[in-house]
């Protein structure tokens, strides 16, 4: 326990992760030919390889990535995304695992997007970035 | 001091008793506190554990009706109240069945609303003592916890209402027997979310709103019959109190009495008794048989204290009364 409703941890392990991300400062960085980069894209990259996935990156806004997650053609959502996200009732968000200063000085927690009651891809992931958290702050 | 019901002054049992009662009532509020504080750290978005919490939250309002009800009642009846306080029971007995009613429909209205819309409950992890864990063991973990004490502590309250003829004590037992239900019920929804079956948690969290409606429903038809003056029933509302045969039998039994009925109404622990004597030979009795008549019905149960005897020359319609008498000549 738990399972997945909808086999997402299944399905993306040894398979696709498919990553929904919108730029933000210098913690998502999108480039015209390539892959994305920056903090959180590195983070995902190693919580895909723990899974033995690729990752399949998509550009979009916030709100069209939780519309393409909501019909199950997303699996996560990238990109300084705060606990205090007004998806919440419309995704499933992980606990914070980070907290960052933003360039006008407000404190923010920040969090990832799953699908709504994924829970074993929810609990792998946000086991993932508490260990990461852990060895960061060790 | 003597403590009181109004005009009737308890024997040291019930003082005991009634002393039980309220320090049980405090103690239930003592470990409601523990529990919703608890299910709150857990609470996440399973919709089960948030229909729990509020019926937990619900729970604090018998004990409350009823410790106020205990301090109000015992108030002397005076010229402005001259019945008493003793329908303070039944107000706060309305009040309490009100407020659960509401909350069983809306609470219904949100579990199946999330039911219908599929609404994937999601539950992840938290970090306790540095290890990640799935915050749906922590749930049941918790419900486990709190579901026996309040069946222990309802079954004792049960034995208390009877004594004191409480019916605000015995819809506060009767829910607390019936909280292991909630707690299995969340465990199970808690449980099915965990194996993938989603529905399972807004299907527990309908099963609870149910049993809150329920209970709402069955505690405001009790109240409203006592505020509208049904005949006096046992606490539990099963039977008629006996009190009244009791007492028509005895003034039959007296001499100068050719036959008598009694009306009952209960006033929140007490009763106010109504008893219509029709004298023998159509011969207006002696106030020295009416008082001590009085005196020893109120002698027969400390329930009956406000008692009124009428000589009348038939009896009415509506009394209780074994051999019903035609009252029209």
């Amino acid at each position: 326990m738990p399972t997945d409703p909808n086999g997402t941890l299944d399905r993306v392990t040894g398979g696709v992760l498919r990553v929904g991300v919108t730029p933000y400062e210098d913690r998502v960085v999108l480039h015209e030919n390539g892959p994305p980069s920056g903090v959180e894209v590195e983070l995902v990259k190693d919580f895909a390889e723990t899974l033995d996935a690729d990752v399949d990156w998509q550009s979009g806004s916030e709100g069209q990535h939780v519309r393409a997650l909501e019909d199950h053609e997303l699996d996560l959502i990238i990109g300084g995304i705060s606990d205090r996200t007004p998806w919440s009732s419309k995704t499933g968000v992980t606990r914070p695992y980070a907290e960052i200063t933003t360039e006008d000085g407000t404190q923010l927690k920040l969090v990832m997007l799953v699908q709504m009651g994924e829970n074993a891809f929810l609990s792998e992931l946000e086991t993932f970035l508490t260990q990461r958290g852990q060895e960061a702050s060790s | 001091m003597t403590r009181h019901f109004g005009h009737n002054a308890l024997s040291d049992s019930q003082v005991a008793t009634l002393r039980r009662a309220i320090r049980l009532e405090w103690i239930t509020m003592g470990f409601l506190a523990i529990t919703v504080t608890l299910v709150a750290l857990v609470l996440g978005n399973s919709q089960a554990m948030k229909t729990a919490w509020i019926e937990d939250i619900l729970s604090f309002i018998p004990p409350i009706a009823f410790l106020i009800a205990v301090r109000v009642g015992s108030r002397r009846p005076t010229i402005e109240h001259p019945y008493g306080y003793h329908r303070s029971v039944g107000v706060g007995h309305l009040v309490a069945a009100v407020a659960l009613t509401t909350m069983g429909v809306v609470l219904i209205v949100d579990s199946g609303s999330s039911l219908v819309k599929a609404e994937h409950p999601t539950i992840g992890t938290v970090v306790l003592f540095g290890h990640v864990i799935w915050l749906g063991w922590l749930m049941m973990a918790v419900m486990a916890l709190t579901a026996l004490p309040p069946v222990i502590i309802g079954r004792i309250k049960m034995g208390l209402a009877n004594e004191l003829h409480d019916k605000v004590l015995y819809a506060d037992a009767d829910m607390n027997k019936a909280d292991w239900m909630t707690a299995v019920g969340t465990i199970i929804g808690v449980a099915g979310v965990g194996l993938g079956l989603w529905w399972l948690d807004s299907a527990a969290a309908l099963f609870i709103s149910g049993s809150i409606l329920h209970d709402g429903l069955k505690n405001m038809k009790g109240a409203v019959l006592d505020l509208m003056d049904e005949r006096a029933k046992t606490f539990d509302d099963r039977r008629p109190h006996p009190v009244a045969g009791e007492v028509q039998d005895y003034l039959r039994g007296l001499a100068w009495v050719k036959d008598a009925g009694v009306r009952v109404r209960d006033e929140g622990h007490v009763f106010h008794v109504e008893a219509f004597i029709v004298p023998r030979f159509g011969r207006a009795p002696s106030l020295k048989h009416l008082s001590e008549a009085r005196e020893a019905c109120a002698a027969m149960d400390w329930r009956v204290q406000d008692i009124v005897l009428i000589p009348v020359d038939s009896l009415p319609d509506t009394v209780e009364s074994g051999r019903r008498r035609r009252s029209r000549p």
